[in-house]
């Protein structure tokens, strides 16, 4: 899939939770939303995507996706 | 189970409506005791009790009017004769209907209607079924004294202007029930008693052809009309029906009952159910006539299959067409994963047929790539609600808006788009309640004959977060918010959250007046009207859902509604209106990728055991690709076979070249449609649909409302949808055996809690469901979240503004929003093959006098309209109902282009694609654009490519 378009959706997940009290609670937020809302090879293509470093992901979408590499799931 | 069949009869008419009251009167009507609620007329009361006193003027769907004097009685102590339909009971009462001198007078009232009547009963078109032929009967008129040579009406002319009912007012009596029945019951006012005595006589509009008025073809005037003078078109020239069903409309997501009145196997009318619970006997162009598709010439009733969508079709049997389809998703499977396939469901299906396909996804495909045409209408309203309340459904039935005392219409064009509702809000809006419009275009309800809104908040498109912020803050700054409702049912800490967010001065309607367009001091007053009101409502549609912040402004609209102590009774609430008849039932069904049937999570291993153990089979318990995601997925080479039921991707969905680019990467794609519709241009095996009128099975409205559907001719493929979503399943090696709808959702309910109560059987018992249907609910629920929300307490979500990417600039200054129109449905597959296209043949762009003048567009010039996506001409229609810079379209007709403008942007909670936002420059244009003219030469291909199978099978019949 295009990957840009990945980042544009995890991006715009991330700006939406951007007002949760705390950053914490905005990383969950959309670490959770995409493992309930994305299929698997969504997410593995913008961890892989991640994983290279070059990225446009914002900050909590870029703490997000790290979690979902680090096998994190349904925080919240 | 078979369809219950009734014989033809005139539906019952209690003379007066049904009236409520808690104190009930007895009174004595010849000779009998009868009790009726207090406030009843003595012709219902009467007529409750089998005693039919004549009546021409009076009809259960209308206001009494008291002007044919056909209803007088005698009452006991009183003086004269009485009409008894504007004479209201009392205690005690004694009436006498019959009496010789009663019939006297009768009888000289109908001998001046007959006098000036034709007397051609044997060949008049509503022989049998006219009220004044029944009246002349039951008064026993024997001779007319005043002869018929005197002066009289029936050498006037026919009106036959519209293509569904004709007026021919040689017939008419002038007893003004068509007039009331366009005020009270449509609510459009378009006709009126022109001139006094004699020479009055029923005119639409100044005097104009039905077509030419403000008549919207509702049918009600029709309905209302005692005699032959406005007659159903159908009926003239087909003949009086001989049986009827109770089905429902398959168009919007009002979901209005109807009497399929038939012929044996044919339709001769459809005639709103006066016992429908949704529509109480009303009704609207589409469902009332708008059913000639269903037979029309251009129905594909054979199943075809060809290799490449450059081949031409081949005709061939279902076993052939479903093993050619099963084979060819195995490939697949085997070449690029179980995951390289995927079903579409359709919101104009049954619920059992949903069911059904998701089924098959889930447990024969053996992946969760199943999503919904909901995904690209109201997937953000089932997020936001359940995120807020806990359900993803409405709150009300549409009755409840008879309470309502502030009616707020955010995004919705009701007259337009659900027109029975918009006809009900109207009434209530006649009766007094305050109307809040927010929109970007002045729709009907903004100012229509007798409705005028009380604010109307014309927003720009794109900023209704903004706007719904600014209205919270203006409600908590002013102190207006209901304490005690939040304190008793929501949860405090996210509501204090929430709360320290709006009140931030960057929330508050001056800050935002910039974004909106709409002043900050319009924005409060607005604001104070709804929060004080004791019973204050929203309506909302696709002008919420379709943006880069859908989900956002739901939840923004539930918050609202709960800050203000509006939920939990009649008269309040929040309300989707659905568009498509079934978008409630296809969503509560299961259709989404992450949801099993009643919106529980693929990933809960309890769920997922229940339809294990009930299916079968192991469940992946992950969620699959959203309809987007499928169309990226195929782009990108990982997705490769598709099965859409009753959809028509290809037009509907944005950014049509992307659709296109994903839909001709597909090696197998199964179309099941009534027509070669714009998607299955692109298939390789085409099943063939059956209409709502083959089939039997359920839809589920916009307030939760199971309806039944009901067979009323055999398919004209042979199988009903559900049974050819079996067949495919049962090619596919995952075993499926119902012999009846009934046994589908017999399995729904098993494992559906809101829907435990529900059977067919319990159906034909209540007319209809709202679900939850449970034990705790035997019967239904009208009103949710009555003493608690649904997940306990009600959670108050932070609604940040974010603007959508979608912005104008120099090189595209104007912003593209979409709608709909009355005649046409949906992508228009079924209602541009009616007579609809009398009122709508083609979409127009509608542009502000200011950016025409600028471009030098005058009205019916051609203008090319280009985004980002695409572009595609349309003409021009010159009108201040759009705001400067905003140009607005429909996409009911596949050469307009429209979604070849709209982009790939969406919802960022779930992919709902941005259709009310889109960046434009408009020019005036002398061809058309080069998607069009491509559009036209792949069409011509096609076509010649289904002519092709059709002519060679005619070869080996002959
Ligand atoms: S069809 Fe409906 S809108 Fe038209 S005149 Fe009759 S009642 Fe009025
Ligand atoms: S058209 Fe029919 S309903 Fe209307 S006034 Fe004439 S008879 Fe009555
Ligand atoms: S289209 Fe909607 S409003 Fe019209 S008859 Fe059908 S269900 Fe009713
Ligand atoms: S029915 Fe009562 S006056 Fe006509």
């Amino acid at each position: 899939m295009d990957v840009e378009k990945l980042v544009r959706m995890a991006n715009q997940i991330a700006v939406n939770f951007q007002y949760d009290p705390s950053k914490k609670q905005a990383v969950d937020a959309t670490l959770d939303h995409m493992s309930r809302f994305w299929s698997p090879p969504m997410r593995e293509q913008i961890i892989v995507h991640f994983r290279e470093g070059e990225t446009e992901l914002n900050e909590i979408a870029s703490l997000a996706v790290s979690g979902l590499a680090e096998g994190k799931r349904h925080v919240i | 189970m078979s369809t219950v069949y009734k014989h033809y009869r005139r539906a019952t008419d209690l003379g007066t409506p049904e009236v409520t009251s808690d104190k009930d009167v007895t009174l004595t009507i010849d000779g009998k005791q009868v009790t009726v609620p207090d406030g009843t007329t003595v012709l219902r009361a009467a007529a409750l009790d089998g005693i039919n006193i004549p009546k021409l003027c009076a009809s259960d769907m209308l206001e009494p009017f008291g002007s044919c004097r056909l209803c007088l009685v005698e009452i006991q102590d009183r003086k004269g004769l009485p009409a008894s339909c504007t004479t209201v009971v009392a205690e005690g009462m004694t009436v006498t209907t019959q009496s010789p001198r009663l019939a006297d007078v009768r009888r000289n009232v109908m001998e001046l209607y007959i006098s000036d009547h034709p007397l051609d009963c044997l060949t008049c078109p509503t022989n049998g079924d006219c009220e004044l032929q029944d009246m002349a009967g039951a008064v026993g008129l024997r001779d007319v004294r005043y002869g018929y040579e005197g002066s009289n009406h029936l050498d006037t002319e026919k009106d036959s202007s519209n293509p569904y009912f004709t007026f021919d007012p040689s017939k008419c009596i002038v007893c003004s029930r068509c007039v009331r029945a366009c005020e009270e019951v449509q609510g459009t006012f378009a006709l009126t008693i022109d001139g006094r005595g004699f020479e009055s006589k029923v005119v639409a509009s100044q005097n104009q052809p039905f077509l030419d008025s403000e008549c919207v073809s509702c049918g009600a005037c029709v309905q209302a009309c005692p005699t032959a003078t406005l007659t159903e078109n159908a009926l003239i020239e087909k003949g009086q029906p001989e049986h009827h069903v109770i089905t429902t409309c398959a168009y919007c997501g009002v979901g209005c009952s109807f009497r399929a009145e038939m012929k044996g196997e044919e339709l001769t009318r459809m005639v709103p159910n006066k016992d429908g619970h949704a529509n109480h006997g009303h009704s609207c162009v589409k469902g009332r006539f708008a059913f000639g598709y269903a037979t029309h010439k251009d129905r594909i009733t054979t199943p075809m299959v060809r290799e490449s969508i450059r081949d031409p079709w081949q005709e061939v049997s279902w076993d052939e067409a479903v093993g050619f389809a099963a084979e060819k998703l195995k490939e697949i499977q085997k070449k690029y994963g179980q995951g390289a396939i995927g079903g579409i469901t359709s919101s104009r299906c049954t619920n059992e047929e949903t069911y059904l396909v998701q089924k098959l996804v889930r447990a024969a495909f053996g992946n969760n790539n199943v999503d919904t045409c909901a995904r690209v209408c109201h997937s953000p309203t089932g997020y936001g609600l359940k995120s807020t309340m806990g359900e993803s459904a409405g709150t009300q039935a549409f009755d409840s808006v008879m309470k309502a005392d502030v009616i707020m219409l955010i995004g919705a064009n009701p007259t337009e788009a659900h027109p029975v509702f918009a006809s009900q809000m109207k009434r209530r809006l006649r009766e007094g309640a305050k109307l809040i419009v927010v929109d970007p275009r002045a729709i009907d309800m903004v100012r229509s004959p007798h409705v005028e809104a009380d604010y109307f908040l014309g927003l720009l498109p794109g900023t209704n977060v903004a706007l719904i912020n600014a209205m919270a803050h203006a409600v908590l700054s002013e102190g207006l918010e209901d304490e005690a409702f939040v304190r008793a049912r929501c949860e405090e800490v996210a509501y204090r959250n929430w709360r320290e967010f709006i009140l931030d001065d960057e929330n508050s309607p001056e800050s935002m007046e910039s974004h909106t367009g709409v002043a900050a001091e319009k924005v409060r007053q607005a604001a104070r009207l709804f929060a004080v009101a004791p019973n204050a409502a929203i309506y909302f549609g696709l002008g919420v859902s379709e943006h880069s912040q859908g989900s956002t402004m739901v939840m923004g609209i539930a918050n609202l509604a709960m800050a203000t102590g509006n939920l939990g009774r009649e008269g309040v609430g929040v309300n989707p209106l659905r568009g498509q008849n079934n978008v409630q039932g296809s969503c509560d069904m299961g259709s989404f990728p992450h949801e099993l049937p009643g919106y529980r999570h693929i990933s809960d291993p309890s769920v997922r055991k229940l339809f294990e153990d009930e299916w079968n089979v192991e469940l992946l318990s992950e969620p699959g690709y959203r309809i987007p995601n499928m169309f990226d997925a195929a782009v990108s080479g990982q997705f490769k076979g598709l099965y859409v039921q009753g959809e028509d991707v290809a037009q509907s969905d944005p950014d049509t070249q992307h659709v296109e680019k994903a839909l001709s990467s597909l090696e197998c794609m199964i179309v099941q449609d009534l027509f070669l519709n714009e998607t299955a241009k692109f298939a390789h095996v085409f099943l063939p649909g059956s209409s709502f009128l083959e089939k039997n099975g359920t839809f589920t409205n916009a307030e939760r409302r199971i309806s039944p559907v009901r067979k009323v001719m055999e398919p004209m493929a042979g199988l009903e949808d559900w049974e050819a979503t079996q067949a495919l399943s049962n090619a596919m090696g995952y075993p499926m055996n119902y012999s009846h709808p009934s046994e589908i959702m017999d399995e729904i309910a098993r494992l559906t809690p809101t829907f435990s109560g529900v059977s067919f059987k319990k159906l034909d018992r209540l007319g209809s469901i709202q679900w939850p249907c449970n034990e705790q609910a035997a019967e239904g629920t009208p009103t949710m979240h009555v003493d608690e929300f649904v997940r306990g307490k009600g959670l108050f979500r932070v609604t940040p503004f974010v603007a959508t990417d979608e912005r104008t600039t120099s090189k595209y200054p104007l912003l593209l929003t979409t709608g709909r129109i009355l005649s046409q449905y949906n992508v228009g597959a079924q209602t541009r093959r009616t007579e609809n296209l009398k009122w709508h043949d083609e979409d127009v762009l509608e542009i502000h006098p200011h950016d025409a003048e600028q471009r030098g567009i005058e009205a019916g010039d051609w203008v090319g309209l280009k985004s980002r996506a695409g572009e595609t001409v349309l003409r021009a229609v010159i009108t201040e109902r759009v705001q400067p810079s905003v140009v607005y379209t429909t996409f009911h007709h596949p050469f307009s282009g429209a979604n070849v403008v709209t982009t790939d942007n969406s919802d960022w909670a779930t992919n709902c694609p941005e259709y009310k936002v889109t960046a434009v420059q408009a020019q005036k244009v002398t061809r058309f654009s080069d998607w069009q003219e491509h559009f036209e030469k792949f069409e011509k291909e096609q076509i010649d490519l289904l002519q092709q199978a059709q002519n060679s099978s005619e070869k080996v019949v002959s």
